[in-house]
């Protein structure tokens, strides 16, 4: 009995030696996946970005050509967002995604080619994610990410809830579906032994401890950017609904 | 401001063609993914820290350091990928009890475990390689070649520009935060950094149409033209590629590669 307490916490202490002082959201390392499930993420993340280049060349069309400069920045402003180091619960720092506040204030689909985009650069400069684990990765933050939160937002506006509230679901439910989301495409790649919901759940425990926080602490903080944005840019916020195609009335 | 970016543009393999140190990683990658064999992805590992550290002249310490941050997201999925939980004992040889469960490692799976982690490192060492000794625009420039739609190369390569902008923006507001002990307790952090962004937005936003006036002025017409650095392919390099290349295909075969 002694014995076994010794061990547990010995692998107590390994454990939480091992959680990583910054914690970002769930990029899936280079190299991680094998090939066959970095195909898959891959082509299964592809066609989403066919549309959405579609759907910013018929933006840039539509409108003025002035709004590249816009979509440009608001891609810079989403890498810059998650390279900021959040106050945190639990210790150790950590980083917002940035794609909830991106996807309400942009629209998704334009979210979808920006995102990408972001995690290029993340990849490149930051060294978070990787070249082949890009599809998989990019298919759970940039389309899981920012549609989740779409659609949480559209539908808790249209419930009536007040605009704050809508806002936190849309962000934090954002960032808890890419952590759903990476866990399952983990466990799909490593079910080993004891299966794919064995090992979904063993992914989502292990990750949940950094995933989980960083939900709850990225909702507030998009709710209060979100609302000093409100507060003294409203004429910005008209003109952005250019891009996100959301009717005014959504946003106040 | 970011260190890899720096490096890029300042080592001594920054005068030879995007193409062949694109070609080079993406290949190493590739052969170390599928060839899933110990031999491969340590020879793949010492190589290219070698060339990077020797060669290149990435500083060893600044190197290391990069090493170290994908590696808490290794270890960590790369055991829980292979750790076995069931309600009676199997051979384990390392386990625990949590609840009357048992959560184990038989020693089969620690081999999968040291594999996956081992190739996935070998894998970062190559992209490092591609990041630490090319610039974002040659990357950028390779991908054109690739004929990627142009919204997109032309959306890269304002948002690579736009990123400084914004981090000196963010790193000045943070500063000026700091020294009036913005982040001296959690609840002040929070507001702090809410009001860090939110400005950031704005000034994001202004940004943007400040630009597009200056561009407007110059007669911008949609399109933004600009000239690309030229480089010549060597030979000598090309050949220690394929010779390098060749040599991993062959040690993947004869060492014990699995191939998957």
């Amino acid at each position: 009995m002694k014995k076994n307490k010794i061990v547990l916490t010995t692998s107590l202490i390994f454990t939480l030696l091992l959680i990583p002082r910054t914690v970002y959201a769930m990029h899936i390392a280079e190299g991680f996946l094998p090939m066959k499930w970095a195909g898959f993420w891959t082509v299964l993340a592809v066609p989403f970005l066919i549309i959405s280049v579609k759907k910013v060349n018929n933006i840039l069309k539509d409108e003025n050509p002035g709004i590249k400069m816009l979509l440009a920045l608001a891609g810079a402003f989403i890498f810059v967002l998650s390279s900021l180091k959040l106050p945190s619960l639990t210790g150790s720092c950590s980083h917002a995604t940035g794609i909830g506040l991106g996807a309400i204030l942009f629209g998704p689909w334009p979210m979808v080619l920006l995102g990408t985009i972001v995690l290029i650069f993340q990849a490149i400069l930051l060294a978070h994610g990787g070249i082949t684990t890009l599809g998989a990765n990019l298919f759970a933050m940039a389309v899981v990410g920012s549609f989740v939160a779409h659609f949480m937002f559209k539908l808790s506006r249209k419930v009536g809830t007040p605009v704050w509230f809508s806002v936190f679901l849309a962000a934090s439910l954002s960032d808890f579906f890419t952590y759903i989301t990476t866990a399952g495409q983990l466990a799909a790649a490593f079910p080993e032994s004891s299966g794919f919901m064995a090992a979904l759940f063993k992914f989502l425990s292990v990750f949940a401890f950094t995933q989980l926080p960083l939900a709850i602490v990225e909702g507030l903080l998009t709710v209060l950017v979100f609302n000093i944005i409100q507060e003294y840019s409203k004429n910005e916020l008209d003109e952005l609904s250019i891009i996100s195609r959301r009717k005014r009335h959504e946003l106040s | 401001m970011i260190d890899i970016d720096q490096y890029a543009y300042n080592n001594n393999f920054s005068s030879f063609h995007p193409l062949e140190k694109s070609f080079f990683a993406l290949f190493t990658i590739l052969i170390t993914l599928t060839a899933n064999s110990f031999m491969t992805s340590i020879i793949v590992i010492a190589v290219i820290s070698l060339m990077l550290i020797t060669a290149a002249g990435i500083p060893f310490k600044f190197y290391l350091k990069l090493l170290f941050i994908p590696l808490s997201f290794l270890i960590i999925a790369s055991i829980t990928a292979v750790v076995s939980f069931s309600r009676e004992l199997n051979n384990y040889f390392f386990y625990f009890e949590l609840g009357g469960w048992f959560f184990g490692l038989e020693s089969k799976s620690l081999n999968t475990a040291v594999l996956l982690f081992l190739k996935s490192f070998a894998s970062i060492c190559c992209l490092y390689f591609l990041t630490l000794t090319t610039p974002v625009l040659e990357i950028i420039s390779v991908l054109r070649k690739f004929k990627l739609p142009e919204i997109v190369i032309e959306l890269m390569m304002l948002i690579y520009r736009f990123i400084f902008v914004l981090l000196d923006t963010a790193d000045l507001i943070r500063t000026s935060q700091l020294s009036r002990l913005g982040y001296s307790s959690i609840k002040k952090s929070f507001f702090s950094i809410a009001k860090l962004i939110s400005n950031l937005f704005i000034r994001a936003y202004y940004r943007a149409q400040g630009l597009l006036t200056a561009l407007v002025a110059r007669g911008y017409d949609g399109k933004i033209r600009v000239l690309e650095r030229k480089y010549s392919f060597s030979y000598k390099n090309i050949m220690i590629i394929i010779l390098f290349e060749t040599f991993l295909i062959i040690i993947s075969i004869f060492g014990g590669g699995n191939f998957v």
